[in-house]
Order: structure tokens, then C-alpha cells, then sequence
């Protein structure tokens, strides 16, 4: 469990804060893709394995999502962050499991918390419908650092949730050793079937489908010698 | 600074305002105003017209935006009707979308990720990373930026020359490619993770997986891997309570 001592806890929420920003917002330069997230927090909590443990896992879970359209997805960037937080300190093989079903129950949150901030960008717009309608360029301005304070604040708040939550449940959590172990397998297992579910979905049944086969070979043929 | 980079600056937070209404609607105006300040000396009717335009609804994949952004502007200082404008914009939403999609979310993003995760897995940790953000980044800024080039010196005939470009043959090969790297990724990240557990570890994980990959394919969208995990591990809590 991280220490929540000051010098962790704001690097921390200023990360989160970023890492919300920049799944929809600005400037989607990818640091909201749980492996980079995952990794920065695990450093900034003083345990990088469980920062790539809980990043490359999370990563599984977040292939499984296609941000098309208006389409309605997790927000696994905050989420990864409280995750690491919580199995940070913690041997990973025993830490994962629980830390994973907490990231994911934030992470769901998260993207409820997205579907609120377009709701509150939307109501924002029709406030200023009229100088919307005059050509404004101010009008236009000030809705769109509006947006994007909103959706860091979403980002701030999910982070420091998901810290406080992470000391409260590691202090009130006591698992056995098999039944950490079996969370954990339980976590690996979902997280291997959402990338297979998200690796055959984008492949279909033409040539897409040939190189990801390829692809199988080749990764066991690693795994194996590895 | 030079408007056509500010406009691209402002680009990358064309989903600052996103929302249920007009979507990307208000970034595109926010990414516009630079491009439309000459024309507010020529002719300030016009100008008030095209912002009002510039955020009205509008939705594509963001890196694409500016080839849509580009073209509007140039159509306004060329004096094209306005509901020629209308329509131009709204007929590129869905191509500008599927073929943004198609390249980023569905093809060169899954392919970096894959890649990223084996490489991080199997010890190159912060490089690949690094290598990850890198690449992702240096294609996406100069995708952006030859968008805004491309519209601004084509116009109404943006689709023209999004037709000859280079990226519909980019996403001929980025979704083989994503398919190729996901699949090499997985084993190699099942290996990392189930090592120590030892056979019956990673029997239980594969069984795990199979369920999860089957009941998601049988009883999705209603059931997703994430609704999956969560209720496998209600059970297994169950079970544990029941001494099994």
C-alpha cells in the first residue's frame, strides 16, 4: 500500500488530473492508456513493478474498447492510477486481484463521470445559445476552456476518490493468501479474455484474421522461449 | 505565431467542449477563429456568419478534424454559399470519421499498444514507453498537420483529395497490423503473468479467460469483460465464504 504522505498523494493527483484530460479532452497524446499511466504511478508511489503489473493488465481491459462516435466506455486512466496506489508496496501476485476489482468499479464510475460532463458541456452551450447564434468568437472561447476545466476537475476528483478509497479498503481488506492468489488469476483470466474478445472483433474473417493467427504463433513461440 | 499553427494547436482540444449536442461542434469553432481573423477586416458580415458555422454540430475522429476544418475556412474566404458550407461539413462527418477510426482507434493505436506491451513485458519497461508515446505522437501531429494543410489548399474538393492521399492505403495495412500485434502480445503477456503460478495457476486463468471470451461473445454488448471480471469475482468471494 502507497504511503500517503504529501509528497506522493499531490504528484499523484496531478497526474490523475492529466491522465483524465487527456482521454477525451487534450491533448490525447496517449498518457491516458493505462500502461503509461499504470507505469508514471507506480514510480511516483515508489513501486514501478506494480505501476507495469497493474498498467499492462488494465491495458488488457481498455483493448477492449473502441471510442467510436458516442459510444460509451470506462475511463481506465484515473482508475489504473488508484489501482497502482492500492497495490503499490504489496506483492503482486497477491496485491492484483483486489487492486484490479477496485480499478475496475472506479473505472466504471469514470466513464459514468464522462457521460456527466457532456451533459453539463451541453446544458453550457444552451446557456450561451444566443451568442452562439450572434458569432461570438468569446462565446466560443470561454465554453471551451469551460469543457476543459470541467473535465480536468472530473479527472481531480476521480484521482483523489480513488486515492482515499485505496487507504480505506487497504487498512479494512484482510484476504487469505489462496484467496488473494485466486483474485489475481480470476483478474488475468477476464483481462486475457478482453483482448482476445478486442483482437477478433477488429480481425473478423478476411486477411485481418490470417496475420492476427500469425501473430499468435508468433507471441507463443516468444512466450515459450522467454 | 502564425495562424495555421495556432489553428493545429487549438486542434488538439477540438473535444474540449464534447457533448451529446453538437459534439466536436464547439473545438471546431475554438480551432477556427485564427483561421477566420483576415476575414473579419474584409468583411465582418461574413466573418460573423462563418463563426457561427464554424460551431454548429459536427463529429469526426479528432485527428482528422483539420482536413474539415481546413476546407471550411478556405470556402469561406472564397465566398461560397453558406449552405454549400453547411453541407460540405456535414457530408464529411462520416467518411472523416470511419477512416479516422479505421486508422487510429482500430489499427495504428491497437498495433503501438501491442508492441508496447510485449517489449514492456519483456524488460525494455520505460523504452518502450517512451517508444510507444513517441511514435504514437509523431504520427498523429503530422497526421494533424497535413489535415489542416491538405483542407486549406483543396477547399470544396477536400474529397478529392483525401481519395488520392495516403491514408486510404494506410488503413489497409494498420488493421493486419493491429490484428499481427495483439495477437503476439497476448501469450507473451499471459507467459509474464501466469509463470510463477505454476500449471494449475494458469489452467485456472486460461479456463477464466475461455469463459470470459465465450459468455462476452454470446451475451454481449449486455455483458462486457469488465461486467465479466467483476461478476467472476463476486463468485469467487462466494465460493470462498462457502469453503469451497
Amino acid at each position: 500500500m502507497t504511503e500517503f504522505s504529501p509528497h506522493v498523494v499531490l504528484p499523484l493527483l496531478l497526474w490523475g488530473t492529466l491522465v483524465g484530460l487527456d482521454l477525451v479532452s487534450v491533448p490525447q497524446a496517449m498518457i491516458s492508456r493505462p500502461v503509461v499511466a499504470g507505469a508514471v504511478a507506480g514510480a511516483l508511489a515508489g513501486d514501478v513493478e506494480a505501476g507495469f503489473r497493474i498498467g499492462v493488465l488494465f491495458e488488457l481491459f481498455a483493448l477492449d474498447v473502441l471510442p467510436v462516435g458516442a459510444v460509451r466506455y470506462p475511463d481506465y486512466g484515473p482508475a489504473t492510477i488508484g489501482a497502482v496506489a492500492l497495490s503499490a508496496g504489496t506483492p503482486w501476485e497477491l496485491g492484483l486481484g483486489v487492486a484490479t476489482a477496485f480499478g475496475l468499479v472506479l473505472a466504471v464510475i469514470g466513464g459514468w463521470s464522462l457521460q456527466v460532463v457532456r451533459r453539463w458541456n451541453a446544458r453550457s452551450i444552451q446557456r450561451r445559445a444566443a451568442a452562439l447564434a450572434a458569432g461570438e468568437s468569446s462565446a466560443i472561447r470561454w465554453l471551451q476552456y469551460g469543457g476543459i476545466l470541467r473535465d480536468a476537475v472530473r479527472g481531480l476528483t476521480l484521482t483523489l476518490a480513488g486515492l482515499v478509497l485505496a487507504s480505506t479498503i487497504s487498512e479494512s481488506i484482510r484476504l487469505d493468501r489462496q484467496t488473494a492468489v485466486a483474485f489475481t488469476l480470476v483478474a488475468i483470466g477476464s483481462a486475457l479474455a478482453a483482448a482476445v474478445s478486442s483482437a477478433f472483433r477488429g480481425s473478423g474473417r478476411g486477411s485481418r484474421l490470417k496475420w492476427l493467427i500469425a501473430g499468435l504463433g508468433v507471441g507463443i513461440v516468444i512466450a515459450v522461449l522467454t | 505565431m502564425n495562424r495555421s499553427f495556432r489553428a493545429l494547436l487549438r486542434l488538439f482540444a477540438v473535444q474540449g467542449t464534447w457533448n451529446y449536442e453538437r459534439m466536436l461542434g464547439v473545438g471546431m469553432g475554438y480551432a477556427a477563429e485564427p483561421l477566420l481573423e483576415d476575414l473579419k477586416a474584409v468583411d465582418p458580415v461574413r466573418h460573423g456568419e462563418a463563426v457561427v458555422r464554424s460551431a454548429e454540430f459536427f463529429n469526426c475522429n479528432p485527428n482528422l478534424a483539420g482536413l474539415a476544418l481546413g476546407a471550411t475556412a478556405r470556402a469561406e474566404y472564397e465566398a461560397v454559399p453558406g449552405a454549400q458550407i453547411v453541407r460540405l461539413r456535414t457530408a464529411l462527418c462520416s467518411p472523416l470519421g470511419s477512416m479516422g477510426d479505421q486508422f487510429f482507434w482500430a489499427g495504428l493505436v491497437p498495433a503501438l499498444v501491442g508492441l508496447t506491451l510485449i517489449g514492456a513485458v519483456l524488460g525494455a519497461g520505460w523504452w518502450a514507453i517512451g517508444g510507444f508515446l513517441l511514435a504514437y505522437n509523431a504520427i498523429r501531429i503530422w497526421t494533424g498537420y497535413w489535415s489542416l494543410r491538405t483542407g486549406m489548399s483543396s477547399g470544396m474538393r477536400v474529397g478529392a483529395a483525401i481519395g488520392s492521399s495516403w491514408l486510404p492505403r494506410a488503413i489497409e495495412w494498420a488493421g493486419p497490423a493491429a490484428g499481427f500485434a495483439l495477437g503476439a502480445a497476448v501469450p507473451v503477456v499471459a507467459g509474464w503473468y501466469l509463470g510463477i503460478f505454476g500449471w494449475a495457476g494458469a489452467i485456472g486463468a486460461a479456463g477464466v479467460a475461455v469463459a470470459g471470451f465465450a459468455l462476452t461473445r454470446w451475451f454481449g454488448p449486455g455483458l462486457t469483460t469488465v461486467r465479466f471480471a467483476l461478476m467472476a469475482m463476486i463468485l469467487l468471494l462466494l465460493f470462498r465464504r462457502i469453503g469451497l
